[in-house]
């Protein structure tokens, strides 16, 4: 009887134990996933992971759950997701913006973004689209240098943020172009692009989604988009480089990372369903009306990409001799 | 489809069983975080987005979303009277003379007054959204940079009637909340001011967290130094319902803070806090006897409390016609129409004119909602009065936490909070009043940035402040304001 009782104890002690080892040999994911924004809600990266939220449990069993953490320019988050747990229950969506390709170059960060995060893939890219008023007499970017060349006088543009990815392309315009750009910096895309729907700068930039409800409402007319090559959700608009400017910068990339040291098969996994989401009718036609591009990539061409966009960004910045002092 | 036509058949899709449940919820749940401090329509809106992907049509989600929005305006004033704890960052001002009303047994009035300003505000304001929207909105359009500028001086000049006893202990107030406001990224050089190399300061302190913390924390903490003397203030209950003095001073009050909760509404930017600060201090400047302000003046509540909830509803009208979120929790249903594809604009009242009108017409039924809502509720919270501090303490401290954390989900919050409210005991032992502090914490940055892209606009230029009709207006007013101070003090000191 004794022996009965030890043994059954031992048993239950070993299938005790044993069970949660069982659970945790279990296949990825066996509970809901933390996506971290690290910008405020309502903006176009919360509104990208909102759409991947939206559409994520039809192709995975748990759901991912939106955080958003705004903080210090998207570092505060970012910092966040660098120091999690790398068990790919936390990630990161917006890798890619300004924060990751601009920001290292002007200034020391806590972490190094591309040595601490792995991508995971690349969802959209956020063009900068620069635009004028409705009422303006530009109808191209040749148009406002003509007229700048001729009056003498210097272009006003509202922008995002200082040194954002606005900021630099729009700069660079005028570098290129040969003309005064002043650009006026605000604390955010929204009141940048207020401001020009009031008619108080002559031009200005901003992603598409930011300046789409003003261009359908006949209020702004876009110019120019500064990708190498035109943006899905602005076909109709010619590149700077098509209209003889030879400027183009990427924008805000807007991706997916996890910390460094998640395994590869859980970044495999997440790649994958984030691939499946991204062919998905539902979610497509949710992107094109929040006016985002899906511009897909796998993990290894995403990192790739970036190291691209970051060094594209670094030459300029140096080249326009852009600090933050 | 004429605007009688519209608003009908906005009644007609806001009366549908699933809208009015929606609106009751919205109304519901606005309250309830509009009582509890710290925790704001914005974070909760954030929270619910997720839940309104399944929700089927986007009129139902977003008369949900904008029910907390203005509903939130009409729970904030509780705590702030009950116990000096703003329930929501638009009812800040409301503590100063709300909170003295209620250590004179008077909370029933100030916040039945509060529910009533609140209504009839509330109302007014969507009676203007649907009769003139589209006009007042190519209006504010015309605020760019100068005159924000122009406004932003204006408010702090009006900042100062917000101190106590003492103008030198009120200045002193007021630059330190100008110094609170500089910590963090200065938008136009990009560079980052007194961080001390905290990342968390980079994007500066929170409003809500420095309002909670030195108005609420820090009446707490006196509080609790004050062995006995809490409990007489938390037993006086007093009569529920405004006397007919009150009414009497209060019905101006309620019509003057609507207009100017609506006027700085519907200003990208404006916004509901300051619009509460600019009312009270616009009180205090009409009013016959200024000495009565700080002190428990019932117009000090039924001002800021009608301009909260008039501009709560006055800030979708740059949302509905021009598709500009002005504020983070407008920015919310901004982002939710997106989702549901419904673009926000100047066609919004002809592609989905069932969501335009539909919303406006959710709005008159939410008012009346809040009110039946409210009323009663009035005399439920002053019975909050009677529990016994030790244990209303430290569940208070408990709330104000959780709203902190709800605010930007980290940590660092809560150790602010904290050290605001040891500022804010300090400020009470050396009897200051704390009043100036968050009108130039939001102002000074909003001074700063305004007129430096104003002069980026105009090449260094200060021309720019008096060639604009709608700055060199607001300029003048200023100047007025100064001119006619110094006549007064100088016939005040011959005399």
């Amino acid at each position: 009887m004794k022996r009965k009782i030890v043994s059954s104890l031992v048993i239950a002690l070993v299938v005790a134990f044993m069970v949660p080892a069982a659970f945790s040999q279990d296949k990825f994911p066996s509970k809901p996933i933390n996506v971290i924004v690290p910008f405020a809600a309502g903006g176009s990266s919360d509104l990208l992971a909102r759409a991947v939220e939206k559409i994520w449990p039809k192709y995975s069993p748990q759901p991912l759950v939106v955080i958003n953490k705004p903080g210090g320019g998207g570092v505060v988050g970012t910092e966040f997701v660098v120091r999690s747990k790398p068990d790919g229950y936390t990630l990161y969506v917006g890798y890619g913006s300004g924060h990751d390709v601009v920001m290292p170059h002007l200034q020391k960060m806590p972490y190094d973004t591309y040595k601490d995060l792995a991508a995971v893939s690349r969802l959209s890219v956020h063009s900068v689209a620069i635009c004028t008023g409705a009422k303006s007499e530009f109808n191209s970017i040749k148009d406002m240098v003509a007229w700048a060349k001729k009056e003498n006088k210097p272009i006003t543009s509202s922008v995002s943020t200082k040194a954002g990815a606005v900021d630099i392309t729009i700069t660079a315009l005028g570098k290129a172009a040969g003309i005064n750009i002043v650009t006026v910096p605000f604390s955010g895309g929204a009141d940048a692009v207020t401001t020009l729907a009031g008619g108080h700068v002559m031009i200005g930039g901003g992603h598409p989604s930011e300046v789409m409800p003003h261009i359908k409402a006949g209020r702004f007319k876009p110019l120019a988009v500064a990708l190498p090559e035109r943006d899905p959700s602005l076909p109709d608009v010619p590149t700077l480089i098509e209209q003889g400017f030879n400027v183009h910068t990427w924008g805000s990339i807007k991706g997916v990372a996890a910390p460094a040291a998640t395994p590869k098969e859980v970044v495999e996994y997440l790649d994958g369903t984030l691939k499946k989401v991204c062919e998905d009718a539902e979610f497509k036609k949710l992107m094109t009306d929040l006016s985002q591009p899906i511009m897909y990539q796998n993990g290894a061409d995403f990192a790739k990409f970036l190291q691209q966009a970051y060094g594209d960004y670094g030459k300029l910045i140096k080249d326009l001799n852009i600090t933050i002092q | 489809m004429s605007i009688f036509d519209g608003i009908i058949s906005g009644f007609g899709i806001a009366l549908t069983p699933m809208n009015l449940l929606f609106g009751f919820l919205g109304a519901l749940i606005g309250t309830a975080v509009g009582v509890l401090p710290g925790l704001g329509p914005a974070a909760t809106i954030a929270l619910l987005l997720p839940i309104t992907y399944s929700i089927p049509s986007p009129v139902p989600a977003v008369i949900l979303m904008a029910g907390i929005y203005y509903g939130a305006m009409y729970g904030g004033s509780t705590t702030s009277v009950l116990l000096n704890l703003p329930g929501e960052a638009a009812s800040v001002v409301t503590c100063i003379d709300g909170y003295k009303m209620a250590q004179q047994g008077r909370a029933g009035a100030a916040l039945g007054i509060a529910a009533i300003g609140s209504f009839v505000a509330g109302t007014v304001a969507v009676v203007g959204l649907t009769l003139f929207a589209p006009p007042i909105a190519e209006f504010a359009l015309g605020f760019g940079p100068p005159e924000k500028f122009a406004l932003a001086l204006l408010g702090l000049l009006m900042a100062v009637t917000l101190s106590g006893d003492s103008v030198v202990k009120g200045l002193i107030i007021m630059v330190l909340g100008l110094l609170f406001g500089t910590v963090g990224i200065d938008p136009i050089s990009g560079k980052s001011r007194f961080d001390f190399g905290v990342t968390e300061l980079q994007s500066g302190f929170d409003f809500v967290t420095l309002a909670v913390g030195v108005f609420g924390l820090g009446e707490i903490f006196y509080n609790l130094e004050q062995q006995g003397a809490a409990e007489i203030v938390t037993t006086k209950v007093g009569q529920v319902f405004p006397k007919m003095a009150d009414w009497t001073k209060a019905r101006m009050a309620i019509l003057r803070g609507t207009l100017v909760g609506f006027f700085i509404g519907i200003i990208p930017g404006g916004g509901a806090v300051i619009a509460s600060l600019v009312s009270y201090a616009v009180e205090k400047k009409v009013s016959k006897h200024p000495e009565e302000f700080g002190q428990g003046a019932i117009e000090g509540v039924a001002g800021p409390e009608s301009a909260n909830n008039a501009a709560s509803s006055a800030s979708f009208i740059p949302l509905l016609t021009l598709g500009i979120p002005s504020n983070a929790s407008i920015a919310m249903i901004f982002a939710c129409l997106l989702i549901k594809g419904v673009t926000p604009g100047p066609f919004l009242i002809v592609e989905h004119a069932d969501v335009f009108w539909g919303v406006i017409a959710s709005m008159y039924i939410g008012n009346v909602m809040l009110i039946i809502l409210n009323l009663p509720l009035v005399g439920i919270w002053v019975q909050l009065l009677r529990v016994p501090y030790s244990i209303l303490a430290p569940v208070v401290i408990l709330f104000t936490m959780i709203g902190s954390y709800s605010i930007a989900n980290q940590a660092f919050d809560l150790y602010t909070l904290i050290a605001f409210g040891v500022l804010g005991y300090a400020l009470r032992k050396l009897k200051f009043e704390a009043g100036p502090l968050p009108l130039a914490f939001i102002l000074g940055p909003m001074i700063e940035g305004a007129m430096r892209q104003s002069l980026l606009m105009s090449g260094g230029s200060f021309s720019i402040f008096f060639t604009r009709p709608i700055s060199l207006t607001i300029v003048a007013l200023f100047a007025l304001f100064v001119v006619g101070q110094i006549f007064v003090s100088v016939r005040r000191s011959s005399r």
